[in-house]
């Protein structure tokens, strides 16, 4: 019976892990217009977007973005309207056809730790409790906001797919501490993506007064 | 003290004429003072001691118990004729003298003395107050404990190159001490402990020493890098009469002017900002006064060049189309010269360091990028507290104040404007412009995440804040970093006195004080002044809250109430992460919600109107406008707002 239910447990977690990781990025390069990788490499430097993500997009000041962790449409409005400290580029300043070269550019390159990733689906009220415990809300917020000050990106919701989620966790580009799988497990970590995806996306700035003073 | 009845009263009779004199003095001190007849001090014979008196022995004689002109009233005189507004002390008995003095000689008024907890508070309302109004307070504190007390604070404004003016009491005379705390509270050297931290101090061993010793103090506390300095006022100058057949004499006081940049310097920064396609101006300890701040302005006007904020003073109008502070490293990263005007870690704003187990550091600026720094901070330096933070490469190098280096700055850049110049600036500044509205639309949108959490997001906390001041004539008089910088990045700052900066050497306890002590400076123009309180700091200092009733001092307080030291509980969280292991623990040691305190009954307790603790969201906006009715009735209010960490 245990060995049943192991072997059941097993077989979700492949099945898990293969949605986990291949369907969005599936649905990534089915979502991205082609583009040329050698061109992207070009662009990916004469915009210098280098300087901060590293010339191979592992992260510098900048998040790690080699290979990207979100769709082409996120990816590019978080060019165009970065969510964190990155400041935005216009079409005028990036082509879109520089963004999908680019973005091919980065689809080529490979995490040394994304694919290590396993875990069952995630258990949003668990990732809430351990969002608190393992103290990541003291420098992304208790809802994932962020901060300019500690230097946290909003990741509530997140904008990643788990599985660059994960990546970045275990092995950050920038100030962000790692948390190994020693410490917290791939299931704890896709319980704080599940958590996480249950915060609401705000209404706009411009349906607040207060902000708009 | 003990003198035979004869002596004595030739003594106090001669003492009536020779206080006569040193106020006719005070009255005009740059006339010497009419000395009356007696003879030179050298030619004085002593008195014959008697055998009593020389064994320690209770004269036979009537004790002189009483005097009509101590020392410490001339000093009074001394401090009068500098021109000081208020002190800021707790009592402490190695300067009563001079404490009475000031009450009752002095008549309480400039300076007037406000009743403070700890000498801590002392120096840090001192710090708030002479960044709010310019000039320094007198601070009173024991040589020994009080001084022990107040030196973070001290350190504080040294790092933040504030001018604060302490004078400590002693009693060097190791024979004229009382047994006990006479002599734990003596030291022979008192300044010793904070040299390291004070621009210059001393120790007068005369009243004509103290006079002269007082107003050097002030003028090098004043001229920049303003600092800290420190006078030790002896107890047997305090208390003793004033001598006789000694002119006293008060030097006049003539401020330095501020140290300029060479004028061929600033030529030549002049002709490479005008000449750079992508100048950034820095700015941090700036502008000191609205004549500074609107120096930066026409600067940056006048190249159209993005200015980049490290929020030392009021340099620059947070909504103006070039600041570009939340665009800092691109704006940086594609500068090809780089102003730094009075930046505190220059460095560091050319630099990014990140604090993982093997520390690295980066370029922001791209090599080959000019760097021009103007700033009186290379002018004064100490060598053991590293303040001074990383050395900076710079291509050229001007010391001399910013704020007043910058008129024959902006005179050179205007001249090096031609036309086609002119039209590449004002295609730049257009650029800028709507760059700098689509960062505040983003800070907005960045504003809506947690908007209705609870406890409460610091943006809400921020703008509910905003909401409730924005029309009225108000001052930010406490540092919102830990409020993930929301005021700075929402509210619209115009004025120079609207935002006074941090503690500068980050020393928690700063916050509270320096709130109140700008506040003090505020009350008599009419300003609201708003303080956003961190819980942690007003744990160090929260006797200021009595101190702000008692002396009826408008301030309008909203906690930061995140129940932790904050700050501290993410660095212990790091070496948790780093090393793998209990991530649950960090709590331990560096929070502060077991039991969580209630602030408002702690303010009300000090008898400060309060409210809270709030979570609510909703519930904010309506208490803070009580409050501040409250404050606009020339009273201290405080809202206890539970929030959202950072």
């Amino acid at each position: 019976m245990n060995t049943c239910l192991g072997d059941l447990r097993h077989l979700a977690r492949t099945t898990a892990v293969a949605a986990l990781i291949l369907f969005p990025l599936g649905l990534a390069a089915q979502n991205a217009p082609a583009g040329d990788v050698q061109k992207g490499q070009t662009a990916f430097n004469n915009h210098n977007c280098s300087g901060c993500h590293g010339v191979n997009g592992e992260g510098g000041t900048g998040p790690r973005i080699g290979p990207p962790g979100r769709p082409f449409p996120d990816f590019v409005k978080n060019v165009r309207m970065p969510a964190g400290l990155m400041s935005p580029f216009t079409a005028q300043a990036v082509p879109d056809s520089d963004l999908a070269d680019i973005y091919a550019y980065l689809r080529s390159k490979t995490s040394p730790t994304q694919s290590a990733f396993s875990a069952d689906p995630g258990n949003a009220q668990h990732g809430k409790q351990i969002y608190t415990a393992y103290g990541c809300y003291q420098c992304h917020g208790g809802q994932g906001q962020g901060s300019v000050q500690t230097g946290a990106l909003r990741i509530g919701p997140p904008a990643l797919f788990l599985p660059a989620f994960a990546a970045y966790i275990r092995q950050p580009t920038n100030q962000m501490p790692p948390y190994t799988a020693k410490a917290v497990s791939d299931q704890d970590v896709a319980d704080i993506y599940a958590f996480l995806q249950t915060i609401p996306v705000p209404p706009p700035a411009k349906s607040i007064p207060l902000l708009n003073q | 003290m003990a003198k035979s009845t004869k002596k004595s009263v030739g003594r106090r009779n001669f003492l009536k004429v020779a206080a006569a004199g040193a106020a006719a003095l005070v009255a005009n001190p740059t006339i010497k003072a009419a000395v009356p007849a007696a003879k030179p001090r050298g030619k004085v014979l002593p008195p014959p001691m008697s055998p009593e008196a020389e064994a320690g022995m209770p004269s036979s004689h009537a004790e002189v118990l009483t005097l009509d002109r101590p020392g410490s009233d001339f000093m009074v005189d001394v401090v009068k004729s500098i021109g000081f507004d208020y002190i800021f002390a707790n009592p402490g008995s190695s300067f009563r003298g001079l404490h009475e003095s000031f009450i009752t000689y002095g008549g309480n008024k400039s300076p007037e003395f406000l009743t403070c907890c700890h000498e801590e508070s002392s120096v840090a309302m001192a710090h708030g107050y002479a960044k709010a109004e310019g000039k320094p307070v007198v601070v009173l504190a024991h040589g020994t404990v009080g001084l022990q007390h107040a030196s973070m604070a001290l350190y504080n404004a040294f790092c933040d190159r504030v001018p604060i003016y302490i004078i400590i009491g002693n009693t060097v005379d190791a024979t004229k001490r009382r047994p006990g705390a006479e002599w734990t509270h003596s030291v022979q050297d008192a300044a010793a402990m904070v040299r390291d931290y004070v621009k210059w101090d001393d120790q007068p061993i005369s009243l004509n020493h103290f006079a002269e010793s007082a107003v050097r103090a002030y003028k090098f506390a004043m001229t920049p890098p303003m600092m800290p300095v420190l006078l030790v006022a002896d107890t047997e100058l305090q208390e003793n009469p004033v001598p006789d057949g000694v002119p006293l004499h008060i030097p006049k006081l003539a401020l330095d002017t501020p140290p300029l940049g060479d004028t061929g310097a600033v030529a030549e920064a002049a002709r490479m900002l005008v000449a750079a396609n992508n100048p950034v101006i820095v700015v941090d300890h700036t502008a000191r006064t609205a004549a500074g701040l609107a120096r930066t302005i026409e600067l940056a006007e006048a190249l159209q060049a993005p200015v980049v904020d490290q929020w030392g003073r009021m340099n620059f109008p947070s909504r103006h189309a070039l600041n570009q502070t939340d665009r800092s490293h691109e704006v940086l990263a594609n500068a090809d010269v780089v102003l730094g005007l009075e930046v505190a870690d220059f460095w560091g704003a050319m630099n990014s360091v990140r604090d993982q187990l093997f520390r690295t550091s980066k370029p922001i600026v791209q090599p080959g990028a000019k760097v021009i720094s103007i700033t009186s901070g290379d002018l004064f330096m100490k060598s053991n507290y590293q303040d001074f933070e990383r050395f900076p490469e710079v291509d050229l190098a001007i010391a001399g104040d910013a704020e007043e280096t910058l008129p024959s700055l902006i005179e050179a850049v205007k001249r090096n404007i031609n036309s086609d110049r002119k039209r590449v600036f004002d295609e730049r500044g257009a650029k800028l412009a709507k760059a700098r509205q689509e960062s505040l639309d983003r800070a907005r949108t960045a504003g809506t995440y947690a908007w209705d959490a609870s406890p409460i997001s610091t943006a809400r906390l921020s703008m509910e804040l905003w909401g409730a001041v924005r029309n009225e004539d108000w001052s930010l008089v406490s540092d919102p970093a830990h409020s993930s910088y929301w005021p700075l990045r929402l509210w619209d700052f115009t004025k120079h006195y609207q935002y006074i900066g941090g503690a500068g050497g980050y020393g928690i306890g700063y916050g509270a004080p320096a709130a109140l002590g700008a506040a003090v400076a505020n009350k008599k123009y009419g300003r609201i002044s708003v303080n956003i309180q961190d819980d942690g700091d007003l744990m160090y200092a929260n006797g200021v809250l009595w101190t702000a009733a008692h002396h009826q001092i408008p301030l309008l307080s909203v906690m930061h109430n995140n129940r932790a030291y904050h700050q501290e509980l993410m660095h212990v969280q790091r070496m948790a992460d780093r090393r793998s292991r209990g991530l649950d623990r960090p709590t331990i040691g560096t929070t502060l919600n077991d039991p969580p305190i209630d602030y408002a009954k702690v303010a009300q307790g000090m008898g400060v109107h309060a409210e809270g603790p709030i979570s609510d969201p909703k519930d904010l906006g309506p208490a803070i406008k009580r409050a501040l009715e409250v404050v606009k009735r020339g009273q201290p209010a405080l809202v206890d707002a539970v929030t959202q960490c950072r």
